[in-house]
């Protein structure tokens, strides 16, 4: 190779590196923005949003990730200043855990109360009945044989 | 355990789980109802330029009440407050209360001709390009206004237009 060949060799590794440092800040600022709610729009994430205040949250987000602001950092920002609620996914402590393990609660208790009742209901339809037979029942059992 | 104990425990599983709906569907999901993170806390410091040039920050005026108020000119509810608020800067602004509104994703020319349209003439500032004061302070929408007191802490926030008896009895307890 040489130097000239070199040369422009170096030139593309820097172009395609800030190219690509720009769509990994880029993507970083998506998966941030991802997490947050809309303050506006409520159902939406800052993401998919283009109200004024989520447009305002995006730049912020890119400013702080420039700033070399970890994930965390920048949701506590918004967090201090919005309220848990900018969360999209509640926190897995205090009050929001609850949330996280009610379903499967739920789920395992159902499942629970349901397999200890097919087994009751199993266990009283098995046991045989040993009682011996009345005279009365005799006397018919023995009048259906003889008609047979 | 017996079928008693097994039905009451359903019961109460049963309200908490409606409790939790309730929470979600009528007061997580409105924002305007949930009360600012920011309540009880000391103000955040901003800096602005109003539109008449003159330089303002908010540790300037500390010791006094102030009402700071994010707008814009496309706000449907900011055109029904703002008559509100510039009658009540009329009415407290001699006493120190101070008045302050932030435009926030507005142009510099829809401002002003709001500003001129309603007659504001109280301290007047847009916002930076990122919406710099409006994030600081947790905006969710416009109108939105903060009240903070004497000692530059938050006591309330409001979303939707403000009534004059809110300012009112906000400043009844800081002028006295």
């Amino acid at each position: 190779m040489n130097i000239k060949s070199l040369y422009f060799f170096l030139i593309g590794i820097a172009c395609f590196g800030s190219v690509s440092s720009g769509v990994d800040l880029d993507n970083r600022v998506r998966e941030i923005a991802h997490q947050l709610r809309c303050p506006t729009c409520q159902a939406m994430s800052v993401k998919e949003s283009d109200a004024g205040i989520s447009l305002n949250m995006k730049q912020r987000i890119r400013e702080l990730l420039e700033e070399g602001k970890s994930e965390e950092e920048i949701l506590r920002f918004f967090v201090d200043r919005y309220g848990e609620w900018i969360l999209r996914s509640p926190k897995k402590e205090g009050f929001s855990l609850l949330l996280w393990t009610m379903p499967g609660l739920i789920i395992v208790i159902t499942v629970l109360l349901l397999f200890q009742y097919l087994r009751k209901k199993s266990r009283m339809t098995t046991i045989p009945d040993t009682r011996p037979l009345s005279e009365d029942e005799q006397r018919q059992i023995e009048k259906d044989l003889k008609r047979l | 355990m017996n079928r008693k104990l097994y039905f009451l425990l359903g019961i109460l599983f049963t309200i908490g789980l409606v409790i939790i709906l309730i929470y979600g569907l009528f007061y997580a999901s409105r924002p305007g109802e949930i009360p600012s993170a920011l309540i009880s806390q000391s103000a955040k410091p901003f800096q602005a330029t109003t539109f008449d040039g003159q330089a303002i920050s908010l540790t300037q005026f500390q010791g006094r009440p102030v009402i700071l108020n994010f707008w814009a000119s496309w706000c449907v509810a900011c055109r029904q407050e703002a008559h509100i608020i510039e009658a009540a800067y009329q009415d407290y602004g001699k006493s120190g209360a101070v008045f302050i509104g932030i435009a926030i994703n507005d142009t510099r020319e829809a401002s002003l001709a709001f500003i001129h349209r309603y007659g504001k003439t109280y301290l007047l500032a847009p916002d930076d390009s990122t919406g710099t004061i409006s994030l600081d302070y947790g905006v969710t929408a416009v109108p939105e206004t903060f009240l903070i007191d004497k000692n530059g802490v938050i006591t309330d926030k409001i979303l939707g237009a403000i009534t004059r008896q809110t300012i009112d009895h906000f400043l009844a307890g800081q002028l006295q």
